[in-house]
């Protein structure tokens, strides 16, 4: 298995009281609580954080783009991933991703994710969410109805622009563009491993393994509650369409808290993780994420009478310790609770990418370490063979350099000089 | 001034080439009469019945609204085709200049075909449309949309306690009823949001139809300081503004809306 250290880089100082007296966490969150001075402590702590975890055994370092957010401040995940990709050396930088119907054009995104890929020597994953609704509709301003034509069009020139050699034009509804030619070009060839980040629609996993891409369910949910649905429906699709069973065409988010025993484990983490329930996720309108334009009268009548699916969305905004551990929104406890429960799942939905939440909400400094130090000394080491014994290529993480390659140790591959598995088929669609 | 209800009956008109079935309900006798309706979709009202009972009354459902025909919003890329499939539409139908009256959203349409096309309409009732922008009075039509649906009477009307839910009485068809509306307003946000202003002020200098404005002053969703900016951009137009009235007009003061639209189309121009 692979694991990944994914951080979304909340504000820490959202007061106690946020949820009563503010409407939402993010798009027209109060400017006053962000404060620029205290900024440079948390960003630079994280940062700091992330360089750590790529030290001590996690496989990858995870950012993503979120606007006008106070549980995620990385309106420019590149950024952040530029500045991680000098002060590491062999861990994978996961980006999830960059919304590319926000870029105009969206060759930006062919071209920072070149750099980073460059830059690092080829580790990037390259993460393309179509974007919620806040960001993309409410923050940024697009139509909803035409949101997802413009992240189709954007999605098909950015392939293009890297795995074309010569100069073209592209005349699209959106961009029209009479030369497109990108320098540089990633070290990854074709390109980097696309990783689509989604919530798990029919289409988009329809679309994500017809481009022999990885999927990205990024629950808010943890496994118990939705897990059953999406990912049966996933692995039932990959067989229809003729795709094998690749654990590592999945990737999965769970927030986890490691502490000495489940005991200590409630009385460190209890409290940030109800804020960053309560003030993250809870705090976001519930019609907020149902912007009309994205699903069609069909899907909608069918969610209103199924009554939504499941989640504990609704529920977020009061949680309590007990509710989100016993539901496993989050796991948390000892290192052995925490890897019973994590194998269980990960065994049972066929997960290979596990990206771990391990600093949420008002979490300090040493708490994080103490978490993401546990995490890697006593639960990643016995989930790591999970999958080994059926024998299968990772071809969705990045080959560059120290990053193990696309191979797991037992299958005996080794990336070539340049970095390149002779299993070219990354990305797919090339 | 009740009204018999109207028999209204549904024609199609091929426009864009072939490639979209324009859904028209059409009711009534007399000289024609085109409605455009607003964000949520059409409504059959008491309006329209008393439109009907001396117009013969052409509301075209806005592409994709039309029940059963969801993807037709997919062949409309941008406002200005969508004027063009009305003056195609218009034209289809065999209409010679008829009077259009639009609210709201479809105040927005008509506005801009009339000033796109100077013929096309002999009068033009604008029912507080949305097609323009001011900083100092901005429109919460985003909020609108994705707030709670609770909240959603109050940008409409001036006594939003006192308004009937517009939802189906039979629970069994609530769903569907939200869905419809939902994706209602998709549709036509497709061409509204963030901001519904396709460069309309810039051309309604254009309308050369007499033209009647109608707002309510306390209209919660497009402030009444719009009445005054069409007002102004529209040589020779009439404001009417209604106290104690809000966005949805004819619901919080039908007989003073009735009365203001029927006593101009009524005078000579």
């Amino acid at each position: 298995m692979k694991f990944t250290w994914f951080n979304l880089m909340p504000w820490p100082y959202l007061p106690d009281d946020f949820r009563e007296k503010n409407r939402s966490v993010w798009v027209d969150i109060d400017q006053k609580l962000f404060d620029p001075v205290k900024s440079h402590e948390v960003y630079n702590t994280y940062m700091d954080l992330l360089e750590y975890a790529g030290t001590i055994g996690f496989d990858g370092i995870g950012v993503n783009e979120h606007h006008q957010n106070g549980y995620g401040i990385m309106p420019s995940p590149n950024i952040i991933a530029a500045g991680l990709a000098r002060r590491t050396k062999d861990v994978a930088l996961v980006v999830l991703g960059n919304s590319i119907a926000l870029y105009n054009p969206p060759v930006r995104v062919a071209e920072e994710f070149a750099m980073l890929d460059c830059i690092s020597g080829g580790r990037l994953v390259a993460g393309f969410p179509v974007g919620t609704s806040m960001d993309t509709n409410y923050c940024y301003g697009q139509i909803p109805s035409l949101t997802r034509e413009k992240y189709a069009e954007a999605h098909d020139l950015i392939i293009k622009a890297w795995t074309t050699r010569e100069p073209f034009a592209f005349n699209g509804r959106y961009n029209k563009l009479r030369h497109v030619n990108i320098w540089p070009r990633p070290i990854q060839q074709p390109h980097p491993p696309i990783w689509i980040p989604g919530t798990g629609s029919a289409g988009t996993l329809r679309d994500i393994l017809q481009r022999d891409y990885a999927f990205v369910y990024l629950s808010w949910d943890g496994p118990k509650l939705v897990g059953r649905q999406i990912f049966d429906r996933y692995w039932q699709l990959a067989a229809e369409l003729g795709r094998d069973q690749n654990p590592y065409r999945l990737a999965f988010l769970q927030v986890v808290a490691v502490s000495e025993t489940d005991e200590r484990a409630e009385r460190e983490y209890a409290e940030h993780l109800q804020a960053h329930y309560r003030s993250g996720l809870g705090a976001i309108p519930a019609t907020a994420m149902a912007v009309p334009g994205y699903a069609e009268p069909a899907a909608i009548e069918g969610m209103l009478r199924s009554g939504g699916h499941g989640g504990m969305l609704a529920r977020m905004k009061t949680a309590t310790y007990r509710e989100i551990v016993d539901s496993q929104v989050a796991i948390v406890g000892s290192p052995a609770t925490v890897a019973d429960q994590i194998e269980a799942f990960v065994r049972e939905f066929r997960i290979g990418n596990l990206l771990v939440m391990l600093q949420n909400g008002s979490m300090p400094r040493d708490l994080t370490e103490k978490n993401i130090s546990l995490f890697a000394a006593e639960v990643l080491p016995r989930l790591r063979p999970i999958w080994d014994a059926e024998g299968w290529e990772n071809h969705w993480w990045p080959r560059g350099q120290g990053t193990a390659g696309a191979v797991p140790k037992a299958a005996g591959a080794v990336p070539d000089a340049a970095g390149a598995v002779p299993d070219a088929a990354v990305g797919g669609r090339a | 001034m009740s009204t018999s209800a109207a028999v209204v009956r549904d024609e199609t008109v091929e426009v864009g080439g072939g490639r979209l079935r324009l859904h028209v309900k059409v009711a009534g006798a007399g000289p024609p009469l085109l409605y455009f309706h607003p964000l949520a979709g059409l409504t059959w009202q008491p309006l329209h019945d008393r439109l009907a009972a001396q117009y013969t009354v052409y509301a075209p459902e806005h592409p994709g609204t039309s029940p059963g025909d969801p993807e037709a919003i997919r062949q409309v890329q941008t406002f200005w085709e969508l004027l063009l499939l009305y003056e195609e539409a218009v034209r289809a139908l065999g209409l010679q200049r008829p009077t259009a009256i639009g609210q709201s959203f479809g105040g927005m349409v008509a506005a801009d075909l009339a000033a796109t096309f100077p013929l096309l309409f002999d009068r033009l009732v604008l029912l507080s449309p949305i097609g323009l922008w001011r900083d100092d009075a901005p429109i919460p039509l985003m909020q609108m949309v994705a707030g709670p649906p609770a909240d959603v009477p109050g940008y409409l009307f001036a006594h939003p306690e006192v308004q009937a839910a517009q939802l189906p009485a039979d629970p069994e068809q609530v769903p569907a009823a939200i869905a419809q509306s939902t994706w209602n307003i998709g549709c036509t946000t497709k061409f509204a949001w963030p901001i519904a202003d396709h460069g309309l002020g810039r051309r309604l200098h254009r309308i050369s139809a007499p033209t009647l404005i109608v707002w309510g002053q306390q209209d919660a969703l497009v402030p009444v300081a719009y009445a005054a900016e069409f007002g102004t951009r529209i040589a020779g137009s009439r404001v009417e503004l209604i106290d104690d009235c809000g966005h949805a007009l004819q619901a919080d003061q039908p007989a003073r809306t009735w009365a203001a639209i029927s006593s101009f189309l009524a005078r000579d121009h």
